[in-house]
């Protein structure tokens, strides 16, 4: 059974002397989070496909394209200090994207690509700042890379389009997990403070989440929720304000 | 000659005009070629995109029995709720899905079908092994059929080849989010691009990453023509049909061989990938390769014995115009002037000859008459219907002619009618030169070639031949000056009792009509030997009255 704390965390090496905690949380305000890749993909003058209908089956409130939370939402607890880990950060490609799709590490981590895919794979760093350059993969073949520093990169791949990914060398990078379907994670931390902080598409998204954790009990709820979007309801009430101040 | 030159003038410009003609026909063939040409690519580049559209959307229906199988989605719904997948699950949604699959049509086959949970995780497939964590739910056309959308897509799939994808959802029971999707996938091959072109009539090739892939052409266009789409396709991909709007116009990468290029919607469109359809066309070089181009059935239609038919007939009236114009005459010369080397006869008839014949046979006669007249030796009289032709009956024999004689009138020669030949053997010179004489009744008939005059026949009807004038060999200038009206008043006198003499009527014959009669001959003869003045005498001709002219230097 699938369970609210499936999601993958990251650990990074961090001089620990006391026992971890889990600081168990939820995000919301997801529902604008949509990958890039498939919002360019539904439009017509993109050429993505010959025709896009909709199953007449599913119901309209369920028939809506969202980004896939568990491999593109990153959460990141930021502190001073963060160290990488001693060993490659591995990254699958598969299906058309990484896993995950976006990366924040602290700087000097090494990340290892491994081509899950029966496809050959080709990806190099967009900008050529972060001195990858295109490289052919066979499927299993793999590279590694480390970024260069702090900064965004992004990562494509020449041989599929669809494949979009970021790399995020944050400082601070204490830790990084993903949640679950639900919005759900859980996250390994040291008795400490810290700041919880979404991170979409290689852009921090939504509010930072201030979280203490204590070094009891093992499990600790995080009291609020990390908002990753803006308010739905207040969105809506926006957007409702809004023709009235044009016509006021 | 006239009809001969016009002739060759006519066949000359028929020559022209058939090979001007056939140059036009040339650029007329090869303009419209290349426009068919042109709008059969259009036209093909349309189709083959439709057909793979509509084959997809066939596709994409065929998938929904299998999104249907009541395994498959309980499979489905078992594995969204866990992160590993068990076995159990895997072999239930893979019975399923080999049974469901069966129901497709043969022609709607796919390479590779995948039954896909919510997060992307491929729980069974046929067609095509992958390791159990294999996950596409990064494709948008997974995506979208995750998100409770049909759609297609291309991919460049193993071994860099094309592959068309279907996908399509997995409904839960009662409504709400897919639980998961399937997803078809079938290889634009060479049996693929066979299917296309014998479907659409189009010669169509795949490529991928600038590369055909696969081809096929129908009958008459071999599909190694598509061999240099590799370079004509670099060059077509900076045109700005073809990166932008995903066409590119036709492409000629050799002179008998048109391209037009198409960006295959999905996500291959960005990597150099799409579909090529090519036609092959028969430029004409030169009018010649007409010859060459057409094949035994065009020949055939050609109506060959009616062009023969036409060619013999135009050169065989080229013929008869020559023959009548340039053969006979020089024949009838040649004979004449035969007959007046043996002296059978004593001047060249120009009546007899027409054209320039007639020219030459005067200019003949009137240098003999100076070859003559050094050796002092005179032309007889000419017969001056000989010299000039046939006189007219009418009107300008009138004054000749008897109103009510018992002989019908002759009828008056047309304008422009061709002079009628002298009679035979009326002209001719006479050595030497008789004296005139008056000829008393009964007039006797002029013998020929100078023979004394003898007594004619019976006077009998006039004929407007016996009222022939004569012209006789110029005669000595008049001893004394004579008013020639005075004259010409006596030699009416003299005719009108020569013709009662010989029994013709005088009633009608006045002397104005007959001085006109003179007139108009003295003019003629004037103008034709050069002489200043006419003298008119009377004889008897064959029975009847005549005058002869002699012209007086």
């Amino acid at each position: 059974m699938r369970t609210a704390l499936a999601s993958v965390a990251v650990l990074f090496l961090v001089p620990t002397a006391v026992l971890a905690a889990t600081a168990k949380g939820r995000v919301v305000n997801t529902q604008d989070l949509l990958n890039p890749v498939w919002n360019e993909a539904k439009d017509p003058n993109a050429r993505r496909y010959t025709f896009r209908e909709p199953a007449s089956s599913v119901p309209p409130d369920a028939r809506i394209l969202r980004g896939h939370l568990s491999k593109e939402l990153c959460l990141v607890a930021l502190q001073d200090g963060a160290q990488p880990l001693k060993t490659p950060l591995r990254i699958k490609i598969s299906g058309g994207r990484t896993s995950f799709v976006t990366l924040v590490v602290p700087p000097g981590q090494e990340i290892r690509f491994e081509n899950h895919d029966p496809t050959p794979h080709a990806i190099y760093e967009v900008s050529g700042a972060g001195g990858f350059t295109k490289g052919n993969m066979q499927p299993d073949g793999a590279r590694s890379w480390t970024p260069p520093g702090p900064g965004k990169y992004e990562i494509r791949d020449e041989l599929s389009p669809s494949l979009r990914a970021w790399v995020v060398v944050e400082p601070k990078a204490m830790k990084s997990v993903y949640p679950n379907r639900k919005g759900e994670f859980a996250m390994e931390l040291e008795p400490g403070s810290y700041e919880l902080r979404g991170y979409y598409n290689g852009e921090p998204v939504g509010e930072p989440l201030p979280v203490e954790i204590k070094p009891a009990p093992a499990e600790q709820q995080l009291p609020n929720p990390l908002k990753v979007g803006a308010d739905k309801k207040k969105e809506d009430e926006a957007k409702k304000d809004e023709p009235a101040k044009a016509g006021g | 000659m006239l009809l001969s030159r016009f002739w060759y003038l006519i066949l000359s410009f028929a020559l022209g005009t058939a090979v001007g003609v056939l140059f036009i026909a040339q650029s007329y063939y090869n303009r419209n070629t290349e426009r068919w040409m042109n709008e059969a690519l259009a036209a093909d580049a349309s189709a083959v995109g439709w057909y793979l559209k509509d084959d997809a959307r066939n596709r994409a229906a065929a998938l929904l029995p299998v999104s249907l199988a009541p395994k498959i989605r309980e499979a489905l719904a078992k594995a969204n709720e866990s992160d590993e997948v068990g076995k159990d699950t895997r072999a239930k949604a893979k019975e399923g899905l080999v049974k469901a699959i069966e129901g497709i049509p043969a022609e709607q086959k796919f390479y590779a079908v995948w039954a896909v949970d919510q997060d992307g995780r491929v729980i069974a497939a046929t067609g095509f092994e992958h390791k159990d964590d294999w996950n596409i739910g990064g494709h948008a056309v997974v995506a979208d059929a995750l998100a409770g959308w049909i759609r297609d897509d291309t991919w460049i799939f193993k071994k860099e080849e094309l592959y068309r994808v279907v996908a399509r959802p997995v409904e839960r029971d009662g409504g709400g989010e897919p639980i998961g999707a399937i997803v078809g996938i079938y290889a634009l091959d060479r049996g693929y691009a066979q299917a296309v072109s014998e479907r659409t009539g189009a010669a169509v090739a795949f490529y991928a990453l600038g590369t055909q892939v696969w081809s096929y052409g129908p009958e008459g266009f071999t599909s190694s023509n598509f061999e240099v789409l590799r370079t004509d396709l670099k060059e077509a991909e900076v045109t700005e049909e073809y990166a932008q709007k995903g066409r590119s116009k036709v492409r000629k990468p050799r002179a008998d061989l048109g391209f037009i290029y198409t960006r295959i919607p999905g996500e291959a469109w960005d990597l150099q990938s799409g579909y090529v359809v090519g036609r092959q066309v028969r430029f004409i070089e030169t009018p010649q390769a007409f010859f060459d181009a057409a094949d035994q059935t065009d020949k055939d239609t050609s109506p060959t014995y009616v062009l023969v038919g036409i060619a013999l007939g135009l050169g065989l009236l080229g013929i008869l115009f020559s023959v009548f114009e340039h053969t006979l005459p020089l024949r009838t010369f040649k004979n004449e002037a035969a007959r007046f080397a043996v002296a059978k006869t004593d001047t060249l008839a120009p009546s007899r000859f027409r054209g320039l014949y007639k020219k030459i046979a005067a200019d003949i006669n009137d240098g003999v008459d100076k070859v003559l007249s050094k050796g002092g030796i005179t032309r007889r009289a000419a017969d001056l219907e000989q010299v000039i032709g046939p006189l007219p009956a009418q009107p300008q024999m009138s004054a000749f002619a008897v109103p009510g004689e018992a002989s019908p009138p002759s009828a008056p020669s047309a304008p422009g009618a061709p002079p009628a030949p002298a009679a035979s053997g009326s002209g001719s010179f006479q050595r030497p030169p008789v004296p005139e004489k008056r000829v008393p009744a009964p007039p006797p008939k002029p013998s020929r070639g100078g023979m004394p005059a003898v007594p004619g026949p019976p006077p009998r009807a006039p004929e407007p031949d016996d009222e022939a004038a004569a012209v006789s060999a110029p005669a000595a200038p008049a001893s004394r000056p004579m008013d020639e009206l005075a004259e010409w008043k006596l030699v009416y006198e003299e005719f009108l009792k020569v013709k009662k003499q010989c029994g013709e009527p005088t009633e009608s014959l006045t002397f104005e009509k007959f001085k006109g009669t003179l007139e108009r001959n003295k003019a003629a003869l004037v103008a034709r030997h050069n002489c200043s003045a006419v003298k008119f005498t009377v004889y008897v001709k064959d029975g009847k009255a005549a005058l002869r002219a002699s012209p007086v230097k």
